[in-house]
């Protein structure tokens, strides 16, 4: 049985969800139902449970299942939750935001930045240069960025993510 | 910390596998308790084995089968799940806003609890 209420589960179904996509998980009738059904149990409305079927399938975490009326040819899609599978996509996350975190990691690395004092702009050695070192948008002076923490911290939380 | 823990502890941290004939030793427990320990976790579905040969004699490659748990939680930065997750723009990790909003967090977290 998944808690919903576990920090990672939550954080994960509203990143890739929204808060609607969680009433949806919370809320929805056990077995086999039509999203018709799933947005009468739920008060959501039907084009978002729609969208979050559709999401839902695509992570592996509803089955659908087609099945043809005999009589009038139309088909009908029943949708079931399946949560079991949570740890799957967990650890493709996870690998995904390895990649993702080393890329910036590396681009931190190899450059030099230069900050706007207003909070307007963060550019690279090169481009702060080419303006002369004056922001492009409020004029003022661009000071050196240090950027020793961010690459700590950035090493630290890849190294614990790759070894774990 | 139970043994079983300490197990799959030290297996996971071991990504290609641990040999049975050396986690008996790095558990300090004796053989035939460590054979009965795998038995056990193998039929909770938390690690695999395939005979290998270690220095020469027959021996198994124990590997688990799920990460840590706690390990998930790494992709929270004070409160924030991993923003890569559901993402649908066209990824540029070196200037993406949201990823940038999630490490500044990750650091004021550092900070917080220095």
């Amino acid at each position: 049985m998944i808690d919903l209420n576990d920090p990672v589960v939550r954080g994960y179904l509203i990143q890739l969800l929204g808060e609607e996509g969680i009433t949806i998980i919370e809320n929805m009738p056990e077995g086999e139902v039509t999203d018709e059904e799933i947005a009468e149990a739920t008060g959501v409305l039907l084009n978002i449970v729609r969208r979050n079927l559709f999401i839902m399938n695509e992570n592996k975490l509803a089955i659908c299942r087609r099945e043809r009326d005999s009589s009038s040819g139309w088909l009908t899609y029943l949708w079931q939750l399946d949560l079991d599978d949570i740890d799957t996509q967990l650890t493709k996350e996870k690998k995904k935001l390895v990649k993702n975190l080393q890329a910036r990691l590396d681009f931190e690395e190899d450059n030099v930045f230069y900050v706007c004092p207003e909070g307007c702009i963060r550019i690279l050695f090169n481009n702060a240069a080419d303006c002369h070192f004056l922001c492009p948008v409020c004029g003022e002076d661009l000071t050196f960025q240090e950027n020793t923490e961010m690459v700590d911290t950035l090493k630290e939380r890849l190294t614990a993510l790759q070894e774990s | 910390m139970e043994i079983e823990e300490e197990a799959l502890s030290l297996i996971r941290k071991h990504h290609d596998g641990v040999y049975q004939n050396e986690l008996w030793k790095d558990l300090n427990i004796d053989s035939r308790k460590c054979s009965r320990l795998i038995s056990r976790m193998m039929k909770e579905g938390k690690i695999i084995r395939e005979p290998a040969v270690s220095n020469g004699s027959r021996t198994y490659l124990i590997k688990a089968t799920t990460p840590d748990e706690k390990s998930y939680e790494l992709m929270l930065a004070a409160g924030m799940f991993s923003p890569c997750t559901g993402c649908r723009l066209a990824c540029h990790p070196e200037h993406c806003e949201a990823l940038t909003e999630w490490i500044l967090r990750l650091i004021k977290e550092k900070q917080n609890q220095a």
